[in-house]
């Protein structure tokens, strides 16, 4: 607000005038709009809207609309690539160089595994489940600055951005993740606050299986084994040395993962989170137990 | 070259606020003066802190108690005259349900029968006496009872409307520190009289960080309606306005800064969200 000369001069200014009170504020000029439409020569005649037509009655044409013609947007062919859009999954950009900056803001603390969650928390990414949004496509943009050594869990990536995340010696999950869960990760404290106990994450659809158990996409369902030598493969082919995750100071850190069931790091389905009372209550009936394990 | 400019440049901006350290020092014993440096959480760049002394309400005379920093961004922020009006406009607004009622042609008494024929008689036609064009005929457009004027100012509008108000009562020496409310009587004169050789003005809001108040101030301002207590959390615009002076306790200007600067460093994308009435 204003630099830092304009702030000490202004301030300085109002030790020499009137006591700033009630009776001597003003907004700025011209903030107002004057709610009145003028008459005559203070801007009447046709107040701005044009002569004839849907321009002066202000009833204008839907979008798209050509007076009658074959509109434009239905002269083309059906398109059929986009055959059911609506219902298919989508995966909300946010890129490499996006991640970097949080991480350099320290929005973002790499100490732990990152998930959606605490990406969401950092402010620069939002989704909303109810648009068919079912969390992060990870982009390359920005891959070649990307200097960060951190485990995280996306819902989409490519090779490149896997590729830049291991070269740095950090790991790379893609999850799946149904649309509860996606809500209650979106914003956990309302979820807590709310009462109810941590559900189990749903498996993926059908169409999504192959994706998230493949080695290549380092799906969560895949086999570790053929992960890492997938990890081998991509080193070799993008031409960087793998780091050996064995040998890493923050070994623990790097291979925390989350069950394919559980949505929260730390927290397992059927847990209650009490905020008032700081607390966990876990359930302890034998019945609860089989349906929560996963 | 440069450097040499530079040096210049610093050592007159930093000339301003240091003679009034030196001043300090040299007219106070200093054996007495307690001068804390402050951990900043969000230290403050490009501008010193503001130094403001802390004083006593328990002598009629003002004695410096000592020395005390305020964060710039806080109490030393741009003057904006505009937002401060606007958030007096939002305060006298947002709890005011106008009353004012006018009847309709409908709503006033009467008027049912046509009051002469159509045709006939030379006279202008008319359906109802109690038609707007009548004397004593309905309102049209008049204002209807029940009218809430009820807006919420955009959230950062409010708290630079604080930092504008805290700033600008600093930059007129209409704000004081205390170090706390403790006072030796009861009488509302001492206070009065307090008020009257400091020259605070008739008016002073003494703002506190806690909801209870010390029994002799509390007592003592009791029948003073120009001198009023209020806990940090209710501190406002249009009241820092309405009164001359603010005293804060030390502890409450700390709290105040502790709190505009949190919310002037975190994620406020809930409380800049639309207002929606079951939010509270």
């Amino acid at each position: 607000m204003g630099s830092r000369q304009i702030t000490e001069k202004a301030l300085t200014m109002l030790r020499s005038l009137p006591r700033v009170s009630l009776g001597n504020i003003r907004d700025n000029p011209g903030y107002k709009k004057n709610p009145k439409r003028g008459r005559g020569q203070h801007g009447g005649d046709k107040h701005g809207a044009g002569n004839k037509g849907s321009g002066q009655r202000q009833n204008y044409m839907r979008l798209g609309y050509e007076t009658g013609n074959n509109p434009f947007y239905l002269r083309m062919p059906h398109e059929h690539y986009y055959k059911g859009h609506h219902l298919r999954r989508q995966y909300p950009p946010f890129s490499l160089h996006e991640l970097q900056l949080i991480i350099d803001k320290d929005r973002l603390d790499i100490s732990k595994p990152i998930d959606i969650a605490s990406i969401v928390k950092s402010g620069m990414y939002n989704f909303t489940p109810d648009e068919k949004h079912f969390g992060i496509n990870l982009t390359d943009v920005g891959a070649d600055c990307f200097a960060a050594k951190i485990n995280i869990e996306v819902q989409w990536a490519s090779e490149q951005v896997i590729a830049a995340i291991e070269k740095m010696g950090g790991v790379i999950t893609t999850a799946y993740y149904d649309p509860h869960s996606l809500y209650l990760l979106r914003d956990p404290k309302k979820f807590f606050e709310s009462g109810q106990s941590i559900p189990r994450r749903m498996i993926p659809p059908p169409d999504a299986i192959e994706y998230y158990t493949s080695a290549k996409s380092r799906g969560y369902l895949a086999d570790p084994e053929e992960i890492s030598k997938d990890r081998l493969r991509l080193a070799q082919k993008y031409g960087y040395e793998l780091h050996v995750l064995e040998d890493d100071p923050n070994y623990e850190m790097l291979c925390e993962r989350k069950d394919p069931r559980q949505i929260f790091y730390g927290l397992e389905p059927g847990w209650v989170i009490n905020l008032k009372d700081q607390c966990i209550l876990k359930p302890k009936d034998s019945e609860l137990q089989r349906f929560f394990a996963s | 070259m440069t450097s040499i400019l530079i040096k210049a440049l610093k050592s007159i901006y930093i000339s301003v606020p240091s003679q009034n350290a030196k001043f300090a020092t040299s007219a106070i014993c200093s054996n007495t003066l307690s001068i804390t440096n402050k951990e900043w959480k969000y230290p403050p760049t490009f501008t010193k802190p503001r130094e403001v002394w802390i004083e006593n309400l328990d002598t009629i005379e003002e004695k410096k108690l000592g020395l005390f920093e305020l964060h710039p961004t806080v109490y030393g922020a741009t003057p904006r005259i505009d937002i401060i009006h606007r958030n007096v406009i939002w305060q006298r607004k947002y709890r005011w349900v106008s009353w004012a009622h006018t009847k309709t042609r409908a709503e006033v008494r009467g008027g049912g029968r046509k009051p002469w024929p159509q045709k006939g008689l030379g006279k202008a036609r008319h359906g109802s006496i109690r038609s707007p064009l009548f004397r004593g005929g309905g309102v049209i457009h008049g204002p209807r009872a029940g009218n809430t004027h009820f807006f919420m100012l955009p959230f950062h509008l409010r708290l630079y409307g604080l930092t504008s108000t805290l700033s600008a009562k600093l930059a007129q020496d209409d704000l004081h520190v205390v170090k706390d409310l403790d006072i030796p009587s009861d009488n509302s004169e001492y206070l009065a009289e307090l008020i009257l050789s400091r020259n605070w003005g008739p008016s002073v809001l003494i703002v506190d960080d806690t909801d209870y108040a010390p029994r002799n101030i509390t007592v003592a301002t009791g029948n003073l309606p120009h001198v009023n207590l209020m806990p940090v959390y209710g501190l406002n615009v249009y009241s820092m306005l309405k009164h001359d002076t603010l005293i804060l306790t030390q502890s409450a200007a700390e709290k105040i800064e502790d709190r505009i600067l949190q919310l002037l460093h975190s994620d406020t994308r809930k409380q800049q969200a639309k207002f929606k009435l079951d939010q509270v």
